[in-house]
């Protein structure tokens, strides 16, 4: 670490604990204040760096790039395509060319003196760079889920925790009014004694068939871009499908479980808790490259008795066809968030919110007495936090515990069987077939760091 | 002399109690001989399929051609359980038509498909029997369009217009609508079809029809944008018609519509359904779903042994169906050792013969990795010096081995 950066750090740190403890450095900007008003100066900006530079990672990026206390220096990617893009557009917001681009997040990591990090990475590259990242001390925008398995998600939080950084996933859900407004409701007892919970998610689909090997896009390191994952010919999967099959990502259901389930987690105030049992199936595809289930459910227990049910939208879809689900307005297509208590249902999702009895919905917010972590605007929680060294609306051990759900039920589907899982070590208690899941084995020369 | 026939005759007898004797299977007619489809490939293919399910035996009747003297078509079908209907053409002779109908009202069983639903515009009972057809100049005097909207209710729709139309040919979703009946019971509730015609705009006198399938005809390949009946079952006296709309079989190279494994699963169940109004066929172990397109090139359901033997040359960019299957099987041992014990022998046993590929070998790794034993050891450590599967050995030994 480069001395100039983590003075550079502290001096943030001390800014922000000076607001605190009344001011004993009067002449620091407060962290706080920092970006509400005029412009900031470029020493006094937090410093960014990209790693993962494709879709996800330009849109988180975008966000940070109109903050006024933000400065984007550098980008990583394996994808010479994504940094030419990418570098246009941060050069074109600050009106020079002084962006510099990497292939190595480890040449990028060592180069470049950052105060913190936005991570976009298929999955199955989470667990080695957030925790080499969070080992080198910088703070960690990532993206959902938080990593492909649980083991790997455990070694980022304990690298979070341990090296003291500030991570906001990228579950911006729990940044917007309906969401809250939900669980604000749903924990204040507004639908009476929550019993089960259902969240749907999108439905599969495996229409990418079998392409054909293929030489990579120019400019794209195809072994860099499998990286601890299985060597396997060129397909045409990369951006965006890589959701399709296993060795990357869980498909739909890690892909969403971080946004809906994380929901449901924070409505039922699950935040600290895991299932002690998880029964799933899944539908696989007979052909093609796609080996993720196209349809899914997932049936969790918790220790008060609540029972979450994961399902497609699909499935939920048939329910409300039948009369077993909501069946108003946006409430169609199967998706969200739906919590039962004793006295009515609280369903919310992208498009709205919605419950049994409307005056749910009318209960006025200050009456409540339970109230959640009121984050407006996820990215500038993020920098609020950075500045303060708060905990952000969604830190890494929230995310764990969040796909964790998915991930375990993944497990089940591919073993098919109802398992019973111990929340607090991480392990399944009645199926050593289902613990060899809970990591996949890394390719040469690639390891999980140690923290 | 006489002894020796005596003992030949008995010889037989017991050869065909040996052989699942006919007499247990029920008799199948495939009627056929005019289509405007390609009807020599068709019967011939409808044909294996009622065989491979092994509850028929089926005969053929083939029409004089088109144009020709049909006086002469009088088929038994007194002598079946089921009459197949592959035939869209000339008219039958009032002779054969009457003894038709009379079958029907009988008892008798009827399985309609594909384009047979286009014969016979004028014939009445034909078009009650079956339910719904298209085509041949049929319109609001032939009956009511049938449809599901997207609300899902099912709409019976007098308005005028043509019966009958499709747009190209392609994959679509089918979905079931009566989960409970026999025909379909215990398949999955979608699956996704291979590329077929999608019959849409059919109308008819649809009494005592029930729609067991439908599938949304999509916009964007000229669809209706209604959910289309598929699969129909239709009461007719004391008569049951199953009537399929599935199967196109044209001038290409591969039929894949019937090569479906739906397609396959509901002609077999709904000829049986037909025959006897009960389905005993069991239902095979992979069945399809929405997740891609199962084709069945012969016609045939797969056994464990013959997806190993065809697991063992697969390659990149080769059908992947047959591991798939084998993976689905695994995971439908719902974790059970023994049954996994036998799984992992039998991946042995395919990874160790001469002519497994390497690709064979390093897809079976992901599996062994969490569902091997000790006894998977060997043969990984052995994997670990050929390059082209050290990777993925060492991806399985790692998580045998980790703790």
């Amino acid at each position: 670490m480069s001395k100039n950066r983590l003075s550079r750090r502290s001096f943030l740190k001390k800014g922000a604990a000076a607001t605190a403890a009344v001011s004993l450095f009067p002449t620091v900007v407060p962290a706080s204040v920092l970006g509400r008003n005029g412009a900031v100066a470029p020493s006094d900006r937090i410093v960014m760096g990209l790693i993962g530079a494709g879709g996800m990672g330009n849109h988180d990026m975008r966000q940070f790039l109109n903050k006024k206390e933000t400065q984007i220096v550098a980008i990583c990617d394996v994808d010479n395509r994504h940094l030419k893009s990418t570098k246009a557009t941060i050069d074109n917001k600050y009106g020079n060319k002084d962006s510099r681009t990497y292939r190595d997040y480890r040449d990028f990591l060592d180069n470049e003196k950052l105060d913190a990090v936005i991570m976009a990475l298929p999955d199955h590259w989470h667990g080695i760079i957030a925790t080499t990242t969070a080992n080198k001390g910088l703070d960690i925008y990532g993206e959902k889920p938080l990593a492909r398995t649980i083991k790997e998600g455990r070694t980022i939080v304990d690298a979070a925790q341990k090296n003291k950084i500030i991570w906001q996933t990228g579950s911006w859900q729990r940044s917007v009014g309906n969401f809250k407004k939900a669980v604000e409701l749903v924990r204040n007892g507004v639908i009476g004694n929550v019993t089960r919970v259902e969240v749907g998610l999108p439905n599969g689909n495996a229409s990418i068939g079998t392409p054909p090997i293929q030489n990579p896009p120019e400019g794209v390191d195809w072994d860099r871009w499998l990286g601890p994952a299985p060597k396997v010919p060129f397909r045409g999967v990369l951006h965006f499908h890589w959701r399709w099959l296993q060795d990357y990502s869980g498909g739909q259901l890690t892909d969403w479980a971080g946004h809906h389930v994380d929901i449901a987690n924070w409505g039922l105030d699950f935040d600290q808790t895991g299932p002690v049992s998880i029964k799933g199936k899944g539908v696989y595809p007979a052909e093609g490259i796609y080996n993720v289930p196209v349809e899914y459910l997932i049936e969790a227990k918790y220790e008060n008795g609540v029972k979450m049910t994961i399902a497609n939208a699909q499935y939920f879809e048939d329910k409300r066809r039948n009369g077993i689900w909501p069946n108003i307005g946006a409430v169609r297509y199967g998706m969200g968030t739906v919590w039962y208590g004793d006295k009515g249902w609280i369903h919310v999702n992208r498009s709205g919110l919605w419950a049994s009895k409307p005056e749910f919905l009318k209960v006025p917010m200050s009456s409540l007495k339970t109230r959640i972590y009121n984050s407006t605007d996820h990215w500038q929680n993020f920098l609020d936090c950075v500045k303060s060294r708060e905990k952000t609306v969604a830190p890494a051990e929230t995310a764990h515990n969040s796909i964790s759900v998915a991930l375990i039920g993944e497990i089940a589907m591919l073993t098919d069987k109802e398992l019973k899982w111990n929340a607090k070590n991480e392990r399944f208690t009645n199926s050593e077939y289902a613990n060899r899941l809970l990591s996949r084995p890394f390719r040469a020369p690639w390891k999980m760091p140690s923290i | 002399m006489k002894k020796i026939f005596q003992l030949i005759v008995i010889a037989l007898l017991s050869l065909s109690v040996l052989f699942g004797c006919k007499e247990n299977k029920l008799k199948a007619l495939i009627v056929t001989g005019q289509n405007n489809h390609n009807w020599e490939e068709s019967h011939i293919i409808l044909k294996k399929i009622l065989e491979n399910s092994g509850t028929f035996n089926v005969e053929t009747s083939i029409s004089p051609a088109k144009g020709e003297d049909m006086s002469s078509f009088v088929p038994d079908f007194y002598a079946f359980d089921v009459i197949v209907l592959d035939y869209n053409g000339d008219e039958w002779p009032e002779k054969t038509k009457k003894n038709f109908e009379k079958y029907v009202k009988d008892g008798g069983g009827v399985v309609v498909y594909h384009a047979s639903d286009n014969s016979f515009p004028a014939w009445k009972e034909y078009n009650v029997m079956i339910g719904l057809g298209g085509w041949k100049g049929r319109n609001e005097k032939s009956g009511s369009y049938v449809y599901y909207n997207n609300r899902d209710e099912l709409i019976r729709d007098n308005s005028e217009g043509n019966g009958g139309e499709h747009g190209p040919q392609h994959e679509f979703v089918i979905e079931i609508r009566d989960t409970e009946h026999s025909i379909v019971k215990g398949l999955n509730k979608r699956w996704l079809h291979s590329q077929d015609e999608l019959y849409s705009k059919l109308r008819g006198p649809a009494q005592n029809m029930n729609i067991i399938a439908t599938a949304y005809a999509d916009t964007s390949y000229k669809g209706t944008g209604r959910h289309e009946p598929i699969l129909m079952t239709i009461e007719y006296g004391k008569g049951r018609v199953f009537h399929t709309v599935l199967g196109h079989v044209g001038s290409e190279k591969v039929h894949y519509a019937t090569q479906d494994a739906g397609f396959i699963i509901t002609l077999q169940r709904g000829a049986e359904w037909a025959a006897t109004g009960e389905v005993k066929q069991q239902l095979p172990e992979d069945l399809p779903n929405v997740g891609s397109a199962f084709l069945l090139p012969n016609y045939k359901f797969y056994t464990l042994d013959e997806l190993f033997a065809k697991a063992k040359s697969f390659e990149y960019g080769k059908a992947q169906k047959y591991l798939y299957l084998i993976s689905n099987r695994i995971r439908e041992a719902k974790g059970g050792s023994e049954k996994l014990k036998d799984f992992e022998n039998r991946i042995l046993k395919t990874m160790q013969s001469d002519d497994a590929t390497s690709e064979c070998k390093n897809y079976f790794c992901r599996e062994l990795s969490w569902m091997g034993s000790e006894k998977s050891l060997p043969l990984l450590n052995e994997l670990l010096k050929n390059d082209e599967t050290s990777e993925m050995a060492q991806f399985a030994l790692t998580r045998l081995q980790q703790q």
